[in-house]
């Protein structure tokens, strides 16, 4: 099968000279498609880094990042976008929501920057807030809702576009464990579901166990790369 | 763009205080710009109808040669032509044939150099406010005596005579080239509260003028008002050729009174300093309002453009929110506006008898609504608004997602 991800000799620095940091130093790796990949390392050990160079948020110092063959540091600014909003799903840590537009409009969203019409875009949006277990609550604004409900409106605004790939930066952070836990377990029964491949990073050894594969990197560098069984 | 609008409208209303605010920047200096253009507007009728309607007339026709030097001997000799021209001109509502000359006053205590001027009393009273400024006596009546003469307060304090007394008036006869001396009585005394009219002009009847200059049924000068006295400074119009020929020229107070009109046309460049301290103000707070709301925004802007919103769009969305919150501010901004002016221009600001640049204001001063001030004045706070909003907008579209985000990732 074609990998979905694969990044060769990828580096970024920040700074220069005694103040250089390597917070990526030639990492390779290749994910298959429907993979759910852990990311895990120490604060600081350049997850998020690694994350947003993937998803052409950042640009690498050098190396490159392929996604489905394509190389991204090919496209220009607006094609760039575009892949973003048609190939990949970002969830971030918090805060990812648009405050004064209500769930559904923030899973809405992007099937609005892309033009889908609007029945299609309802159906999709109630059923997939359905699936995250938001049913009910389609219509509160962010504010209204707990961290755990926000972080699963943003799981479900990351997935109702159908992406290939779905990035999330430490999703479970800023959420008690068992929030975190339970909103893990949804990710990946999604994952098995739908077949989306999943990248998502944590430091948090029981996030961790969900995974079905786990790269361990420290100091910017793949340390360890390991598979398991579900 | 349904989007665009929802999400502007939303994020305006986001914080109340910070839109409410810069809305009144807004309208405030829309508000203020359409006062002070009716302020300005009023302020430049009231003086030039002050300058032009007491006694000099919107516009006047001499001799082309007889300014220069105010030579008696250069006269209007086609009296009849020029008011056959002027009475077929529409835009004219009254003129005034004047036979004016310098010569000596004379009482029992004083001699005195003044303007002798002839004129036809019914006529004059169409032009100038010489009979409204009669504060003794009688104005000149074209049946009565021709021994009648009007002279100012001040004059008659100067020559010790009140109503009644004889004067006698000295001219230059030019057909005979004597000097032609009469008795007149004091009938009217004037007050037109201008030092200048009221020490300097002695009025009498145009007959008798012509007969004591030996000029036969010549002028030196005709007065002549517009119906519209604000069409009187557009020197562009055909009327100033068509009451002009070979040996005449007509002017209006812009060339008459070249000090009135640089008076005026100060008033424009006021306009333009007030409009332009109102807008360095009014850009900087717009400018300081767009930023501190996207600086607040900056982790959401972050968000949005990684997941694939353009940096066009982002774009797009802070300048309509800066044009949802320009437009509101300019219908509340012009009803504002048109209403101080209004209010203001109901209850009049009165300065008295107070002198502005050498000219009494005889009027309350009305400030006035016109077109430009819901035209052109609020396409300018328009355009200011939305270049003020261009700047942070960009900066907001530059937003660097993995910067933006770093903060949580
Ligand atoms: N924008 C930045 N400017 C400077 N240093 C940065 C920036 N982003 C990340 N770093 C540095 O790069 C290293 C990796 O950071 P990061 O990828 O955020 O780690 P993690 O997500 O694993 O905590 C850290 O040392 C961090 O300080
Ligand atoms: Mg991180």
């Amino acid at each position: 099968m074609k990998p979905v991800i694969e990044t060769r000799n990828l580096s970024r620095h920040y700074g220069a000279g005694d103040t250089l940091v390597k917070a990526l130093d030639d990492v390779n790796i290749v994910i298959e498609p429907g993979e759910f990949t852990a990311i895990v390392g120490p604060s600081g050990s350049g997850k998020s880094t690694l994350l947003q160079l993937i998803g052409g948020l950042d640009i690498p110092n050098s190396g490159k990042v392929l996604l489905s063959d394509k190389e991204i540091s090919e496209m220009s600014g607006s094609e760039l976008s575009d892949f973003r909003r048609d190939h990949i799903g970002f969830i971030f840590q918090a805060y990812n929501l648009i405050p004064v537009l209500s769930a559904a409009e923030n899973c809405e969203y992007i099937m609005l920057l892309q033009g889908i019409p609007a029945a299609e875009r309802k159906e999709r949006v109630y059923k997939m807030l359905a699936e995250v277990g938001l049913e009910g609550r389609e219509t509160r604004l962010p504010n209204q809702l707990s961290g755990g409900q926000q972080q699963r409106v943003a799981v479900a605004r990351a997935m109702v576009s159908q992406p290939d790939i779905i990035l999330a930066d430490e999703p479970t952070a800023n959420l008690d464990s068992q929030t975190g836990m339970d909103l893990l377990d949804m990710m990946h029964d999604l994952n098995r579901h739908e077949g989306m491949t999943f990248v998502f990073s944590t430091h948090d050894p029981k996030i961790m166990e969900r995974a079905s594969r786990l790269i361990h990197i420290e100091d910017g560098r793949v340390i360890k790369d390991e598979r398991r069984e579900d | 763009m349904g989007l665009t609008w929802k999400l502007a409208l939303r994020n305006i209303l986001r914080n109340k205080r910070r839109t409410f605010l810069t809305m009144l920047l807004i309208s405030m200096t829309l508000a203020i710009l359409i006062f002070t253009d009716g302020y300005m507007k009023a302020m430049a009728d009231v003086m030039i109808r002050s300058a032009t309607r007491l006694y000099p007339g919107d516009g006047q026709i001499h001799h082309v040669e007889y300014l220069a030097e105010r030579d008696g001997e250069k006269q209007i000799d086609d009296v009849a032509g020029h008011i056959a021209a002027l009475q077929s001109e529409d835009m004219i509502a009254s003129y005034s044939p004047r036979a004016l000359d310098f010569g000596m006053v004379s009482s029992t205590a004083n001699n005195l150099a003044v303007q002798v001027v002839g004129i036809d009393a019914d006529l004059e009273a169409s032009v100038s406010k010489l009979k409204l400024s009669i504060v003794d006596g009688e104005y000149l009546n074209n049946e009565g005596s021709d021994s009648q003469i009007l002279i100012g307060k001040a004059l008659a304090d100067l020559l010790e005579v009140d109503l009644g007394d004889r004067l006698v008036v000295s001219l230059n006869n030019y057909d005979s080239d004597e000097i032609d001396q009469r008795l007149f009585r004091v009938s009217g005394i004037f007050h037109m509260n201008s030092n200048f009219f009221d020490k300097g002009l002695v009025f009498i009847q145009l007959a008798k003028a012509q007969e004591m200059m030996g000029i036969g049924d010549n002028v030196h000068e005709i007065a002549f008002n517009f119906v519209d006295e604000g069409l009187s400074g557009d020197e562009s119009l055909p009327v100033w050729k068509n009451l002009s020929t070979d040996t005449t020229v007509a002017e209006g107070w812009t060339s008459l009174m070249a000090d009135l009109a640089s008076i005026i046309s100060m008033f424009d460049f006021s306009m333009f300093i007030v409009g332009g301290i109102l807008f360095v103000v009014a850009i900087l707070g717009v400018i300081n309002a767009m930023f501190m709301s996207i600086y607040e925004r900056t982790y959401e802007f972050g968000v949005i453009i990684a997941i694939g919103t353009r940096r066009m769009s982002v774009l797009t969305l802070i300048l309509v929110e800066g044009l949802v919150m320009c437009i509101g501010s300019l219908i509340i901004g012009a009803a504002l506006g048109a209403l101080i002016t209004v209010i203001i221009g109901n209850v009049g600001i009165d300065y008295g008898s107070m002198e502005f640049s050498g000219v009494a204001l005889a009027e309350v001063l009305r400030p006035e609504l016109r077109m430009l001030q819901f035209t052109d004045l609020p396409f300018a706070v328009f355009v200011m608004t939305m270049v003020a909003c261009v700047y942070p907008a960009i900066h907001a579209s530059r937003i660097i997602p993995a910067t933006a985000l770093h903060k949580s990732l």
